[in-house]
């Protein structure tokens, strides 16, 4: 029962099998080649350091897809559909090979009785995954799903190529007398109610669903590049391809750049190939708009759309050759405070199962906005106050010690007397009110365990982080230089060089970016430091507090840095009942203060501010009076948000040193 | 159009001021300079000015610690040409350095055209009687117009517009060459980024122009100079209404009120 041994349309079957494939190929080969053409007129991008990393990373999240079950109502659906396609990819490539070549001498895949149940039992559970992701989009998308016409093609194509399987092993059980098997359960099962066609007939149909079979998966093929659901494709390229899989998350450096990639993109071209190739794996799923504290505030920002909308204008006037002046992709396509409002959390990147990378693309077009002067008053002034004061508060970085005034004790140069450890405290910790006595807390703690610490005085600059993320390269590069500068007057008295922050921002640039020249230096968050501590019996909990609270991770400690345990091992350590908030660790919500947008104006349509959400969210959790934070601009965000939510009286915002604090009675002691 | 900008730096008042040991002046330890801030709206207007009706800007400068700096950012904004005239200007007091910058448009490397127009900050925090605009502008016997905040060229050269007390505006014309006094640009001066900067430092140079220091560099002698004297106290009253209610009236009886 040789399919291709049949006349088709009055040819023999291997002719139009052969013209068929060449067709299909041709298309898609020629379609695929022009989409890597448009690519290549992005900016090259080193990204194919250390293959091997690259490799286990895309062999783990293609084939075992962790995000995609973050969702649970379509996970397993769509690890389902993914192997069904695996497998039915593998075996039409077989059935092709045996119908091109006939003289190999191996037999079609269904003809093998093992290969014919896995390919029924997988048509079966593609088929229920197919009506659930139906049943999904139909009756309870999740909001930011993007409905298309497309994803419905789609599913029914599937489903069809499941059927004609089916019903191809049926029509051959009747064809083969009728008898059914064990390897073929549901061809058995459907044969029953083609009981009534003739044998003779039923060998017509079943290479009928052979050729339908085939001809579908052609089809697909040569619509695959039309369409969103080049994701299939495109998505483990990106995922092998994906900055994660070698270095930080956070990175935002272009490894390989031939071009100065500080003043950003103005124009698709001057995006990077990685970039433009982002859009062909986005499946516009939403999970990123979904996790976006942007889009969930009300700002015109969703993170799927800056793909998309790269994507969509790329290929308009890049591929399509449309007609008309090309609209300024800063401004027109992707508008101003489109891109403002991100405050670079990293929850649509951690989220995106494809490996997509939002805010690296986000910080290019602000660097074009930088670059032409084009930034809010308020942004202005703060790069000014950075660029002449080295802070952020426009205070005279001769008061960036200010702070060590009310202590019991001197807190030594770093620059002048040797020491173990310094402390870099970043711009909040120093000179926000709200924050001193905090600073002077979480000094007194160190001073307690005898550390041997110190910190750089006026010479200590904002790190950096945020004034990045803004998009001034040229102003971080700045202050990136001044500190190291400051570092390397520093005295060190061993050759583990310990640089703690308290800002997870400045932890995060200091431990990621700052590339110290000398190397050795080990960058350390205070609740990593305070965890050691503890543990190593250096700071004595002579009081257990008792109660409930929860935690909120910072973004840049956690998604970011993957520090998640150590403050909770303190907290533990403290005797307090720790109860999680819905949204924690790699899912925490951002407090809106981040790349930038602490210093920027929310728009007239802001529906709730991301802060005042996150209150909301610890609030109806039962009981908890404690909302325990690891960050200076938490503190500022979080108080506000309890004020502008009337929650004062029901909800403390407290920094964990203050409750490390509370349990050694710190006020009660005498300084070391 | 001639567009030359006058940039004058002044005391930070960010950092601690404090009056030296002679009584007469601040102490010049913790002393940082910043571009006076209506002058950095004067460069704003001069280059809207070039961008909108074309022409050329040069921002002028005397010596001053991190001058180089603004000079350089001056550059990187849009300006074609800086001068740096080498003679401090620490010291110097306002009417003296009118006489330098006059000596610089004597002196051949700045001739006074027909188009030319003369931009300076319409005062500055050492010179809030706003004074040395007008001292320019008589020396170079320029016709002079001060607390502008909108410059626009015209038929005949310039409408100009002019901030009065109470609110009310005045719109004037005024013919080239002349001297205005810049109180505040039509746009928020604009940023320009670090890396720009950094690109000019090494592309472009500023030009020395010597010009004789002039002799008589005060005309005032300063008696004595003190921080503002403290002239009274708050008292916060703390309580419940009615308990800060009774220290209200106490308070106001002891004065004598009622």
């Amino acid at each position: 029962m040789d399919p291709v041994k049949i006349n088709l349309v009055g040819m023999p079957g291997i002719v139009c099998l052969w013209i068929l494939t060449v067709l299909a190929f041709g298309v898609f080969g020629w379609r695929v080649s022009r989409l890597i053409k448009l690519i290549r007129q992005g900016r090259y991008e080193d990204r194919f350091d250390n293959p091997g990393r690259r490799l286990l990373h895309a062999l783990k999240h293609v084939l075992l897809q962790p995000r995609i079950f973050n969702e649970r109502a379509i996970g397993l659906p769509h690890f389902l559909i993914f192997w069904g396609f695996v497998i039915y990819a593998t075996c039409f490539n077989w059935n092709l090979l045996r119908g091109l070549f006939p003289f190999i001498p191996i037999p079609y895949p269904e003809e093998l009785r093992i290969v014919g149940l896995f390919l029924e039992v997988f048509s079966v559970l593609v088929l229920i995954s197919l009506v659930v992701a139906a049943g999904r989009r139909m009756f309870f998308p999740p909001p930011h799903l993007h409905l298309s016409f497309d994803a419905n093609v789609i599913l029914v194509l599937i489903g069809l190529l499941m059927l004609s399987t089916l019903f191809g092993s049926g029509f051959r059980v009747v064809a083969d007398g009728g008898h059914g098997s064990a390897w073929a359960p549901f061809g058995t099962l459907l044969s029953k109610a083609f009981g009534s066609v003739p044998p003779e007939s039923a060998r017509r149909l079943a290479i009928g669903m052979w050729w339908l079979h085939m001809a579908l998966v052609l089809a697909f093929l040569v619509y695959l590049p039309y369409s969103k659901h080049l994701h299939l494709l495109a998505s483990p390229f990106n995922v092998f391809f994906s900055q994660a899989a070698t270095r930080p998350v956070g990175d935002l450096t272009v490894p390989g750049a031939k071009e100065d990639m500080s003043a950003g993109a103005s124009r698709w071209q001057e995006l990077t190939w990685k970039q433009l190739f982002g859009g062909f794996a986005c499946a516009e799923c939403g999970r990123c708009d979904r996790a976006c504290p942007a889009t969930a505030s009300g700002h015109p920002l969703q993170p799927q759309q800056i793909i998309q909308k790269v994507k969509n204008h790329m290929v308009r006037y890049g591929l399509e050759g449309a007609d008309g002046t090309v609209p300024k992709l800063v401004g027109e396509v992707i508008r101003e405070d489109e891109i403002w409002a991100c405050t670079t959390c990293m929850a649509c990147m951690s989220r995106c199962a494809v490996w997509n990378e939002q805010i690296p693309l986000i910080v290019a077009l602000r660097r074009h906005l930088v670059s032409q002067g084009q930034v809010e008053k308020n942004i202005q002034d703060m790069l000014g106050n950075l660029q002449r004061y080295g802070n952020s508060f426009g205070k005279s970085d001769r008061m960036r010690a200010k702070w060590t005034q009310g202590l019991p004790f001197k807190v030594k140069d770093a620059r002048k007397e040797p020491v173990d450890i310094v402390w870099f405290t970043g711009d909040y910790a120093a000179f926000d009110p709200r924050m001193i006595e905090i600073t002077q807390t979480t000094a007194k703690l160190f001073n307690l365990a005898g550390l041997d610490f110190g910190i750089l005085y006026e010479a200590e600059r904002n790190s950096g982080n945020d004034v990045r993320r803004v998009g001034e390269e040229g102003l971080f590069e700045m202050l990136r230089d001044k500190n190291l500068d400051a570092f390397s007057r520093v005295k060190w008295k061993n050759g583990t060089r310990i640089i703690v922050t308290t800002d997870p921002h400045s932890y995060n640039t200091l431990k990621n970016e700052y590339a110290f020249p000398d190397g050795g230096v080990v960058v350390r968050h205070y609740t990593e430091l305070l965890d050691e501590l503890i543990r190593g019996g250096k700071l004595n909990l002579n009081r257990r507090l008792s109660g409930k609270m929860t935690y909120h991770d910072p973004c840049y400690l956690g998604r970011y840095n993957g520090v998640y345990e150590p403050p909770r091992r303190v907290l533990a350590a403290l005797g307090l009942e720790l109860v999680e908030m819905p949204r924690s660790r790699d899912k925490s919500y951002c407090c809106g203060a981040g790349g930038g947008r602490i210093w920027m104006e929310d728009g007239p349509n802001i529906k709730e501010r991301p802060a005042e959400n996150r209150i909301r969210e610890a609030i109806s959790l039962n009981e908890v009076k404690t909302f325990v934070v690891a960050c200076p601009k938490d503190i500022a965000m979080f108080r506000d948000a309890v004020k502008t939510t009337g929650a004062e009286g029901k909800i403390e915002v407290k920094d964990i040193a203050e409750l490390v604090a509370e349990a050694m009675n710190v006020e009660d002691r005498k300084p070391v | 159009m001639n567009i030359l900008v006058i940039l004058k730096m002044v005391p930070d008042t960010v950092e601690e001021l404090n009056v030296s040991a002679d009584g007469k002046s601040l102490d010049s330890e913790f002393l940082r300079f910043k571009l006076n801030d209506p002058d950095e709206h004067a460069l704003e207007q001069g280059l809207i000015l070039k961008e909108k009706s074309g022409g050329k800007v040069t921002v002028i400068a005397l010596d001053a610690p991190e001058v180089d700096d603004v000079l350089y950012t001056a550059l990187a904004k849009g300006a074609d040409r800086a001068v740096k005239i080498p003679v401090s200007q620490a010291g110097l007091g306002t009417k003296a350095t009118a006489k330098v910058l006059s000596d610089f448009f004597s002196s051949g490397a700045g001739a006074v055209t027909p188009d030319t127009l003369v931009l300076v900050g319409t005062y500055a925090i050492d010179d809030l009687e706003g004074e040395l605009a007008p001292m320019l502008a008589v020396h170079l016997g320029l016709p002079y117009l001060g607390v502008v905040s909108s410059v626009a060229a015209s038929d005949h050269g310039l409408i100009v517009q002019k901030e009065f007390a109470g609110g009310l505006r005045g719109e004037f014309e005024v013919e080239l060459p002349a001297v205005l006094g810049i109180q505040s640009a039509e746009k928020p001066p604009r940023y320009v980024p670090v890396a720009k900067v950094r690109a000019v430092m090494k592309s472009a140079k500023i030009d020395e122009v010597e010009i004789p220091a002039p002799t008589d560099t005060v005309c005032l002698d300063v008696q004595r100079s003190y921080k503002p004297e403290a002239a009274g106290r708050a008292e916060i009253f703390e309580g419940s209404p009615e308990e800060v209610a009774d220290k209200i009236v106490d308070a106001l009886a002891k004065s004598g009120v009622i």
